[in-house]
């Protein structure tokens, strides 16, 4: 009972937070030029290690494609597998993952630090709004950067099953790429954009979020940063069924 | 102007003005309780115009939350908190940010951003409040401050590398950019070493001189209190127990307050007359 009671109050007080930052950018509006360098900073910091885990996770997605049409007589459908998967649902989540690991993590300790060194205090009293001058920046930047991390996750997904495709298993590329081409169509990659955006906006207003309430101390900014990163990926995970659900779920 | 000074161990504090000028600053009934701690419990005084008023007291008996109410960070439970008539406590944030412009605060620390060089720093409330400013206008103010505390040619250096007296200095040039009629320090000296405490605390004899503007310094440092502080308030387990000239809270006969200040002070005679003297050093 405690911890449901605890569970909505944090709910609660994160709506009110997302409340107090819409009033504090429509007052103050956003420090543009400060939106550059986040983007910058999101997009370098996530790339690499988002490259090498969408390549990755084009492998496997290749190698278990093929494997489970192999005995029903479609191996060569595997590059449908592969961009069905990776487009709709795994290049999104996947890209999102990793800058909430990163750029997420990132944002929540940094602001934590500022919380516990009195910065963000020394910048109220300066009549300079935190939240203003602090999330919106990384905000506009994350939903920037988010969709193209996507796309670039995407084909890197594809590409790297492709190479194992031809190379492994031995289905001929024009054929992988030309089933590829089929199973996807323009609207899956628009959907995929709409998934990025929501993403960012979760990621960066919870990371936020935690920054900002962080507990005096370096446990409380580790204890902030943890929250961060698990409660993002679990909202992001779970609102992902729930997207697909309203984007796809009409084809049943 | 009352200048309290120190000679041959003595510690001269000015007579007490008739009245003093009018308040600045009203705390009226201010209350606040953390779950079942009452750290400010009903406390009223008046923080005198162009007047150094220290706030005094042991740690954990509300000086910084009393400071933090004054710059509007905190709400109080109950009473009020009025800057140049602005209910701190209430007023709506456009009225709040007017008033704060008017404020210039030195944190603990210094509260500095430590990406930014020094100049950045101290730049930093010109950068949001006065855009029509020019590069080099800019940038001659930040470094007139910065020569006003003692740190001249240090604009582009790096703010991870000043040491922790640097560091209020610095903090103190920022709190100063925007010329504002109230300062406030929070434990200019905590984790100084006796040398650097007692420059910060000539820092702020000087500023007093140099600006003449209204000085709150929150402080457990008591001879430093007595060197720079027109007026004394002194806050025990969240009340009140002395408000006044410094001449006459020395000598006042509260004895929670007397058993405070003798721990670092030779009191005159509660009620008697004299000057306060620094223990021998032994």
């Amino acid at each position: 009972m405690a911890a449901a009671a605890a569970f909505f109050g944090r709910v609660g007080a994160y709506a009110y937070f997302v409340g107090d930052f819409v009033v504090a950018v429509r007052r103050h509006g956003v420090p543009w030029r400060l939106v550059l360098q986040e983007a910058y900073s999101i997009g370098v910091r996530s790339l690499p290690i988002l490259l090498i885990i969408a390549g990755f996770v084009g492998t496997n997605l290749a190698l278990q494609g093929y494997f489970a049409f192999k005995p029903l007589g479609g191996s060569r459908l595997v590059g449908m597998f592969v961009s069905l998967a990776g487009v709709r649902e795994l290049a999104p989540i996947i890209a999102a993952a990793m800058v909430a690991a990163k750029a997420g993590t990132e944002m929540a300790s940094q602001i934590g630090v500022m919380r516990i060194r009195e910065q963000i205090d020394a910048l109220e009293v300066m009549a300079v709004n935190p939240m203003a001058w602090i999330i919106a920046p990384r905000l506009v930047g994350i939903m920037l950067v988010l969709p193209a991390l996507t796309v670039i996750s995407t084909f890197m997904m594809v590409g790297a099953g492709l190479l194992v495709s031809v190379v492994q298993l031995g289905v001929p590329g024009e054929i992988f790429l030309e089933l590829a081409s089929q199973g996807i169509s323009a609207p899956d990659f628009l959907y995929g954009q709409v998934k990025a955006l929501i993403f960012g906006l979760i990621i960066c207003t919870v990371s936020c979020y935690f920054g900002f309430t962080c507990e005096r101390g370096p446990e409380g900014v580790g204890k902030a940063t943890n929250q961060a990163v698990v409660t993002s990926a679990v909202i992001c995970v779970v609102l992902n069924y729930f997207l697909s659900e309203v984007f796809y779920g009409g084809a049943h | 102007m009352l200048q309290n000074t120190i000679s041959d161990g003595v510690l001269h504090v000015a007579d007490p003005e008739p009245a003093p000028p009018p308040p600045l600053i009203r705390l009226r009934g201010l209350t606040k309780s953390f779950g079942p701690n009452t750290v400010l419990n009903n406390v009223s005084f008046d923080i005198p115009e162009g007047r150094t008023t220290a706030i005094i007291g042991p740690s954990g008996t509300g000086k910084s939350v009393m400071l933090k109410h004054i710059v509007g960070l905190i709400r109080p439970d109950a009473g009020e908190v009025l800057c140049f008539g602005t209910d701190m406590a209430r007023a709506p944030e456009p009225a709040l940010y007017a008033a704060r412009r008017r404020m210039g605060m030195l944190f603990q620390d210094g509260a500095l951003f430590d990406s930014f060089t020094v100049g950045e720093n101290v730049a930093f409330p010109l950068v949001h409040h006065a855009p029509q400013m020019s590069e080099d206008e800019r940038r001659a103010k930040v470094n007139e401050k910065l020569a006003l505390v003692g740190l001249p040619g240090t604009y582009e250096r790096a703010t991870a590398s000043l040491s922790g007296g640097q560091r209020k200095r610095v903090g103190l040039a920022r709190a100063i950019i925007m010329e504002p009629e109230i300062v406030l320090f929070d434990e200019p000296n905590s984790g100084l070493d006796p040398i650097t405490s007692d420059a910060i605390d000539q820092l702020i004899c000087d500023m007093k001189q140099a600006l003449g503007v209204t000085f709150v310094v929150i402080t457990h440092d008591i001879v430093g209190t007595v060197r720079v502080a027109d007026y004394i308030a002194m806050l025990y387990r969240g009340d009140l127990i002395a408000w006044g000239p410094t001449a006459e809270v020395l000598r006042a006969e509260h004895p929670v307050l007397r058993a405070f200040l003798q721990r670092n002070l030779i009191l005159p005679p509660a009620g008697g007359s004299g000057d306060a003297r620094l223990p021998a050093v032994q």
